[in-house]
């Protein structure tokens, strides 16, 4: 049985209310995420996904609307934010500007040492979320700055995740990456939900790094929710989504040509498995249609 | 808060003092702070006031800008105020008590002060409203160049300002980025004590200082990509022009100097 994690009810923000800027950034996102899924978050820029996360943690509060973590409001004790910030961990875009600490150790475990936690809690959870994103002893005196791009960026997503959070919340998690770092990241992480079972959101400009590791697909669409819905069903929609401006995967792209010169191929295709079956069956179909 | 600071902000609006050319305002700003200080009664202080009010109306700028920019130095207003009054000596007494006498010299010292620095930034707000930075700093370069005499680098002094103001904005913009960032990482810096306030503000300061120096670092490599060599043979594709405007101008404020000089020596001096 699925048990929601994340929800958001009627949920609307607007930047700088009662000026002559007034801008609603979103509105009414009614959204309920359940545990254990990885949701992308895809949306053109501006559509609202960074003001969308922003309130998942309360960083921004609504203008109205609410944001339910495991059914209770974030805001319904104001004192108690910082421990909704635990629970769901946000990593911001090119989160290696928030590297501070002399040590690459002592950054990490910022997260965790704010939590509370005593020395040898914290010693664990940080030496443990360095193997896992590969980080090995040898890094854990060196300074944050002297390490490569994509160094940086796993020591930033490692201090999210030594926090252990329940939700963990990654905007563009692989911009600015090359290829290899970025399938390095992607893969940390899978691995993360696989090993740790937690809820995972993804935002991200790049279907086709989405459509390799989510389960779930979230589009926003200027300001508004457009779908919320598995990977097969949201790329279905493929016209609509690029009526939104929006790139699906180059191998959606092929069908959809295909469907289009009057082949009966499905239009819900993005890996390479799906489509080598799906060719395979329309040669299948050919082949019985010419005998 | 942070967005709330309106020093160097530039107001678009279509007016006179828009288009006056940024070398006089500078002087008029400057003139206009040392007339104020020559104000000696009450007479020639509304003179100045009147003056800066209709400035203001002329700047086409809402005056809720102008109150905005007046808002953060209220307190150091009723400071120099109170300081004023207890200190000031002459004449008559009206209230005394354990050491401190309150005299009506010491209130006209105060309400001169108050008015005087209110004026202050009021004046030189509708510098900065009114002036694009960079004809702003342009202009400075202008009126200091007789100082390449003295061996100043006077356009590298200008540029440097140009470049301070241009990223005030931008570095506002990344505190913003780095205190969310540090906060979703459960940083707390709305309590405990000033020191761990203090302390609290080092995860927000030390990535704020390395961007920024990446920030200088990628500028000079831009500007030196596109053959940036200092103010030496530099030529300007909008050459700022003194009008005929510009000139009533001035001719306006040496009257109005005189006028002040004058209400000062025949209405007596209060302060």
């Amino acid at each position: 049985m699925s048990v929601t994690v994340l929800e958001t009810k009627d949920l609307t923000y607007i930047y700088s209310k009662g000026t002559n800027y007034e801008l609603a950034a979103i509105r009414d996102i009614n959204l309920s995420i359940e545990k254990g899924e990885l949701v992308g978050i895809i949306g053109h820029t501006g559509s609202g996904k960074s003001t969308l996360i922003q309130h998942f943690n309360g960083i921004l509060k609504a203008t109205s609307g609410t944001v339910l973590l495991d059914g209770t409001d974030i805001w319904q004790d104001k004192s108690k934010i910082r421990n909704v910030r635990f629970k769901v961990g946000v990593c911001f875009q090119y989160p290696e500007y928030q590297l501070f600490e002399e040590t690459v150790y002592k950054d990490i475990a910022f997260g965790p040492k704010n939590m509370g936690l005593d020395e040898k809690e914290i010693d664990r959870k940080v030496r443990q979320v360095c193997e896992f994103v590969g980080l090995d002893e040898s890094y854990f005196e060196k300074s944050p700055f002297d390490l490569s791009g994509g160094e940086k960026r796993r020591v930033a997503i490692a201090g999210i995740m030594a926090m252990e959070p329940e939700v963990l919340v990654l905007d563009e998690p692989c911009a600015g990456l090359d290829p290899k770092g970025r399938n390095v990241i992607l893969d940390l992480i899978c691995e993360y939900r696989k090993k740790t079972g937690s809820t995972v959101l993804v935002v991200s400009h790049s279907m086709e790094d989405i459509s390799k590791i989510a389960t779930k697909i979230l589009v926003m669409n200027d300001s508004k929710l457009a779908f919320y819905d598995t990977v097969e069903n949201v790329f279905a929609k493929s016209d609509e989504l690029i009526e939104m401006g929006l790139n699906i995967p180059e191998i959606t792209k092929l069908f959809l040509k295909l469907k289009k010169a009057g082949y009966d191929v499905r239009t819900d295709i993005y890996t390479l498995e799906q489509a080598e079956k799906e060719l395979l069956a329309l040669a299948g179909r050919g082949k019985k249609n010419a005998q | 808060m942070l967005s709330d600071i309106t020093i160097g902000q530039y107001y678009k609006a279509d007016s006179f003092v828009h288009r006056l050319d940024a070398r006089s305002k500078i002087i008029l700003t400057t003139l206009f702070l040392v007339i104020i200080f020559m104000c000696k009664n009450f007479l020639s202080l509304a003179l100045m006031f009147v003056l800066l009010v209709v400035s203001v109306l002329a700047c086409k700028v809402p005056v809720k800008m102008f109150l905005k920019s007046v808002k953060p130095i209220i307190p150091i207003v009723i400071f120099t105020a109170v300081i004023n009054v207890i200190y000031a000596t002459g004449g008559t007494e009206l209230v005394s008590f354990w050491k401190i006498s309150i005299t009506t010299k010491g209130l006209a010292t105060a309400f001169f002060m108050a008015v005087r620095i209110i004026c202050l930034i009021i004046s030189s707000s509708i510098l900065t409203y009114t002036t694009v930075p960079t004809a702003l700093t342009d202009g400075i370069e202008k009126l200091f160049s007789p100082l390449k005499v003295l061996h100043v680098d006077v356009h590298t002094l200008a540029m440097m300002m140009t470049l301070a103001l241009r990223f005030i904005p931008t570095l506002i913009e990344e505190i913003n980025r780095i205190t969310n960032a540090q906060k979703a990482r459960g940083a707390d810096f709305e309590s405990g004590k000033l020191l761990e306030r203090v302390k609290a503000m080092i995860p927000i300061l030390i990535p704020l200082f390395v961007s920024a120096f990446n920030r200088a670092y990628e500028l000079a490599f831009a500007m030196s990509c596109r053959c940036y060599r200092g103010g030496e043979g530099r030529t300007r594709m909008k050459q700022p022009k003194m009008r005929v405007g510009d000139y009533m101008m001035l001719l306006l404020f040496a009257v109005i100097i005189a006028g002040v000089i004058l209400l000062n020596h025949f209405f007596g001096k209060i302060v």
